[in-house]
């Protein structure tokens, strides 16, 4: 049922997320055609326009897929679609899993949207060779390879950010829970929530660092002067860590889902 | 008719906060009975369909239907009619059809349509450029075009003009099945009196009355119309 589920889910995200992504893109081409026309005060004029709402379309995209992705699941929930979301013959369980693959193809579309239109608006061989130029000089100093540390910081983004969604879901549900301002509470819970992630992440690399002195380092030097082999285990250790607290968060939602629902 | 226990309520309680919303409610509902669920505005009958629902959690008892506890098993038999629309109103009548299709194995597509073309509704047409009352009348169709073993309809009367009522009445009449039970919440009694095999009358929380609708009207001699206003006169 969960593909069923995700077909629905999947529907009305794209409805709503679609107009940002064509946005996106196209302020992303007119910025591009804008840039290779010949410039006068007009046309740099309008060039800056397109400029700026290509990344306000951009920023919109992301802050979009997050937003969307809690009022989706507290519309679908706890408002007047939950009255039909609650009766269709599907567990708990099917209904917050299909909301959190929903979650995570979206911002992955997202992403990939982002990463498109900036190589539509900025793609030339100069730029393409003063990013690479730039992240050579950090992959250099860190002795790591280039793969490696795009495919961290790729990971760590997203990680990051399904986090902090999924803080968002346990506060919505949590803050349903209440009988009065359940917005105000879902809101204070997602922050709790977390805060609270961050912190035992932390606390859980702190243990670690017990154990491995490049990385107690980071703990006792102010200098942010990061030791080649404390970055690799740093990386690695955050990712294992934050797929961790996903899961548990992930098994939490699904516990308070669960216990039942009490719809307005 | 079967006498099988279609919907068994044990010892129900649903408090919010402390406040006592239904007090110790104990029901046994069989198949094939078209059955009223009856009583004043804030008695307690949207909060007893939710529990059956699935929608709120009771505070202690028990809900069966067909001797199973509330679940994906109960929701696959259950017919539901909110007192409000549902329907996410982003999507068009066609598709809302294509979604039930999608979940209820019980549903048919074919009399939905048939329904909705009777009801003078395009299953072209967006729920959001829909009015309230057209609305209400997709989900009428959508409910009732499922072959469930109960259907729930909360006030399915309320905002609804007289003539529309008689219609609607019909179509629940005509479009159920047989063998299934039919619980209709509403304080609009006198227009449902006439299709009710059962009634059951709640108030405060509190069940104070279920009786066969022809034993009750035969023992009081009155409609049942009447003996509610008796009943719960202020």
């Amino acid at each position: 049922m969960v593909n069923k589920l995700l077909k629905y889910d999947l529907k009305y995200m794209i409805k709503n997320m679609a107009i940002f992504y064509i946005l996106s893109i196209f302020f992303a081409l007119t910025t591009r055609i804008l840039f290779n026309m010949e410039q006068s005060a007009i046309i740099n004029i309008i060039s800056q326009i397109s400029v700026g709402c290509m990344f306000a379309m951009i920023v919109n995209t992301l802050i979009n897929t997050i937003m969307r992705s809690w009022i989706r699941f507290r519309d679908s929930l706890y408002k007047d679609e939950s009255y039909l979301t609650h009766t269709l013959p599907v567990t708990k369980n099917e209904l917050y899993n299909s909301k959190f693959i929903q979650m995570l193809i979206f911002f992955f579309i997202s992403f990939i949207i982002i990463l498109i239109s900036l190589f539509i608006a900025y793609y030339s061989k100069e730029n393409w060779l003063a990013i690479t130029n730039y992240i050579k000089t950090i992959t250099t100093g860190l002795n790591i390879s280039t793969l490696f540390f795009i495919t961290m910081t790729i990971i760590i983004i997203f990680l990051e950010i399904f986090n902090a969604i999924q803080c968002g879901f346990l506060g919505i549900i949590m803050g349903n829970k209440m009988n009065n301002s359940k917005l105000g509470y879902s809101v204070f819970f997602g922050v709790i929530i977390y805060l609270i992630a961050q912190a035992i992440i932390l606390l859980l690399v702190f243990i670690y660092g017990l154990f491995d002195s490049t990385v107690m380092e980071l703990f006792k030097t102010a200098t942010i002067n990061i030791d080649v082999k404390a970055f690799k285990v740093l990386a690695i250790v955050s990712s294992l860590l934050y797929i961790l607290i996903i899961f548990i968060m992930s098994m939490l939602c699904k516990k308070e889902l669960n216990k039942g629902v009490n719809i307005e | 008719m079967s006498n099988m226990k279609l919907l068994e309520i044990k010892s129900l309680n649903k408090s919010f906060d402390n406040k006592k919303v239904l007090k110790d409610i104990n029901l046994n509902i069989s198949s094939g009975k078209i059955i009223g669920l009856l009583g004043k505005n804030g008695a307690g009958k949207t909060t007893l369909i939710k529990l059956i629902n699935d929608l709120l959690t009771p505070t202690s008892g028990e809900i069966l239907i067909n001797g199973k506890k509330i679940g994906v098993e109960t929701k696959k038999v259950v017919s539901y009619l909110p007192e409000r629309t549902y329907l996410n109103k982003q999507m068009k009548v066609f598709e809302v059809i294509k979604l039930f299709k999608d979940f209820y194995e019980d549903f048919d597509d074919k009399k939905a349509k048939k329904l909705l073309k009777e009801l003078d509704l395009d299953i072209e047409q967006h729920l959001t450029k829909m009015s309230k009352g057209m609305q209400e009348k997709v989900q009428l169709a959508l409910v009732m075009s499922r072959k469930a073993d109960l259907y729930i309809l909360d006030e399915p009367l309320s905002g609804v003009d007289p003539a529309t009522r008689d219609y609607i009445l019909d179509t629940i009449l005509s479009n159920f099945n047989e063998k299934a039970s039919i619980i209709i919440s509403t304080h609009l009694i006198s227009d449902i009196e006439r299709i009710l095999d059962e009634v059951i009358f709640i108030d405060k929380g509190k069940v104070v009355l279920q009786s066969s609708a022809d034993k009750l009207r035969n023992k009081e001699k009155a409609s049942i119309d009447e003996i509610f206003r008796r009943m719960f006169k202020w």
